[in-house]
């Protein structure tokens, strides 16, 4: 993590800057943008607007003031649909993300540590539900629970705990046999409060890099169902939504597509970069 | 140090018998006992179950492996009728390890501070304040030099002799009855093992702490005990005090571990291992116990 080409490091690309303040920088704008939408939104992302259907971005000709990043087949503001879609996915990603990261994380827990039976329960449920094609199991979850944002969560969240449990078990079981869990067994603690004092803090780098990974996913998965209008209702504007809308008019209007994917595709990439920073920077022994 | 009556032993195991779920058994009609203020050595080779025994006294066995038989007393109270909370505080007050491996011992991401006073201020029942005092006050015994900034400081930053040293300051800090060392100084350097032997040996005399000193090493055996138990395949083959184990050793396997203590001066004795015959004949003694052993538990 040192850096060997310059004498300059703070100004430069360290590996630190870029696992960390790149993402979160961009998250921060992109939080900004949800939580801000209707100060900054230029326009109403549901106007629409027949007359000024499909106008180009700002750099191309035939643009129009105030439009920056063109207009859809509707005539509805791009650059207005990005920023609250921006909030759709926030919130979907937040609470699918700390829901999933609570369930499977718990059940990780609880079967890295006491092992035996609850542990043979908890991975034979894991790798049953490994087996079944994620995108199809959400897709089906929703259309079970019917579309809106209540049932977005639930699906990621009981499709993805899996994710947490499988690796929250296995840094649990290497972390429960430390001689320092013994210890504190020695010193008084009950067997439960070792997990919770020295045990979780111990996987929680784990934890919150999967987190972040976690919100990278729900991004994406929220523009899936979006995509496949099962989300929530297809008024909201949805990256997803917008994706697919745009990929009827690529040939002559590829900024309808194109603006909102860059916008997902930055997200999830920094979430995910996110984590591997965070991990670095929480992990006393990796500091 | 009030001692108490001159009946109850620090230590006293009766007849213990530790095995596996399948019932291979690990530890063979073990007994034991401590004074106040003594020090036991228990040596045998990897595998004889040293290590069960301190396991066994301070309830930390790994899963799975359980206690079959026997009897363990702390201060005269039996660990075994007690209630799985009641045994635990009471281990907890009475006891103390000073654990193998420093660099496992002591938790990666918790500072050194909390990792001292934490059993001192939820078993003991100190205050904070007293809880650090005392270990800014041993931190400082064990040669500790900047005793705050160490507490302060993750495990990492600080070397596995300092480690080791802290895991004996957190170990006497509250005085305890017992100590378990469960080969404290196999996981370090030669230079910082001697350091590390002097230290428990002034703590444990000033503290008047029995201590179960488990190894393997004879010359350790020598420098710390005053009474050994030497174990081998689980059965304690001998029982005696340092100096007579060392003068006049009853056991023919005793006899042969220390004539294997190797020498700096090889030429004069060249080193003698542990003869393979001697060892294959001890084995064949535990099969036949062992299967008198499943017999009587048939009837």
């Amino acid at each position: 993590m040192a850096d060997v080409t310059t004498n300059s490091p703070r100004l430069i690309l360290t590996d630190t800057n870029f696992r960390l303040w790149l993402p979160l920088l961009w998250i921060g704008v992109i939080a900004a943008a949800a939580l801000l939408a209707p100060l900054i939104a230029p326009h109403d992302p549901l106007a629409q607007d027949l007359m000024l259907e499909r106008l180009p971005p700002f750099f191309m000709d035939g643009s129009e003031p105030g439009y920056w990043l063109g207009t859809d087949s509707l005539g509805r503001d791009v650059l207005s649909r990005i920023i609250y879609g921006a909030r759709i996915a926030l919130f979907v990603s937040l609470i699918a993300a700390t829901t999933t990261g609570i369930f499977g994380s718990a059940l990780g827990l609880i079967a890295g540590f006491y092992g035996g039976w609850a542990d043979r329960v908890i991975s034979r449920l894991v790798d049953i539900w490994m087996a079944f094609p994620p995108v199809l199991f959400a897709v089906l979850l929703v259309a079970v629970m019917g579309t809106g944002l209540g049932s977005v969560i639930a699906a990621i969240a009981l499709i993805d705990w899996t994710r947490f449990a499988r690796v929250i078990r296995a840094e649990t079981m290497v972390q429960a046999r430390m001689d320092y869990v013994d210890s504190a067994r020695i010193g008084g603690a009950r067997r439960a409060a070792t997990l919770v004092s020295e045990i979780l803090p111990n996987v929680m780098p784990s934890i919150i890099a999967l987190l972040m990974l976690e919100m990278g996913i729900a991004v994406i998965v929220e523009a899936i169902l979006s995509f496949v209008n099962l989300s929530i209702s297809s008024d909201d504007p949805t990256w997803g939504s917008m994706i697919a809308e745009g990929r009827g008019a690529i040939h002559f209007a590829w900024w309808v597509l194109l603006f909102p994917l860059i916008a997902l595709f930055m997200t999830v990439l920094s979430f995910s970069t996110l984590g591997e920073g965070l991990k670095q920077r929480f992990d006393p022994v990796l500091k | 140090m009030t001692s108490t009556t001159a009946h109850t032993h620090t230590l006293d195991i009766i007849n213990l018998n530790i095995a596996l779920p399948r019932g291979q058994r690990l530890l063979r009609n073990v007994s034991l006992q401590l004074e106040p203020g003594e020090v036991r050595a228990l040596v045998g080779e990897s595998g004889a179950g040293k290590s069960m025994i301190g396991k066994a006294v301070l309830g930390i066995l790994p899963h799975k492996i359980k206690m079959t038989e026997g009897e363990i007393l702390l201060e005269g109270a039996h660990l075994n009728a007690m209630t799985p909370a009641t045994r635990r505080r009471t281990v907890a007050k009475m006891s103390a390890l000073i654990p193998q491996d420093p660099l496992t011992a002591l938790n990666p991401v918790r500072k050194i501070g909390p990792q001292i006073t934490d059993p001192l201020i939820r078993i003991h029942g100190w205050s904070h304040q007293r809880a650090l005092a005392r270990a800014r006050e041993l931190l400082d015994r064990v040669h500790i030099r900047a005793p705050d900034r160490v507490m302060h400081s993750y495990p990492h930053e600080l070397s596995g002799g300092m480690r080791q040293r802290i895991l004996i300051a957190a170990a006497f800090a509250p005085s305890p009855r017992l100590i378990v060392a469960d080969e404290p100084t196999t996981a370090l350097d030669v230079t910082v093992q001697k350091q590390i032997l002097r230290l428990i040996r002034e703590l444990q005399r000033e503290t008047g702490t029995a201590v179960l000193f488990v190894t393997h090493d004879m010359g350790v055996v020598a420098k710390i005990s005053q009474k050994v138990t030497v174990l081998f395949a689980g059965r304690v083959i001998e029982d005696a005090a340092t100096h007579t184990v060392f003068e006049n050793p009853a056991h023919p396997y005793t006899q042969a571990l220390i004539a294997a203590t190797p020498t700096p001066n090889v030429s004069a004795r060249p080193f003698q291992p542990v003869p393979s015959a001697l060892i294959a004949e001890l084995h064949r003694d535990t099969v036949a116990a062992d299967a008198l052993f499943a017999q009587r538990g048939r009837r």
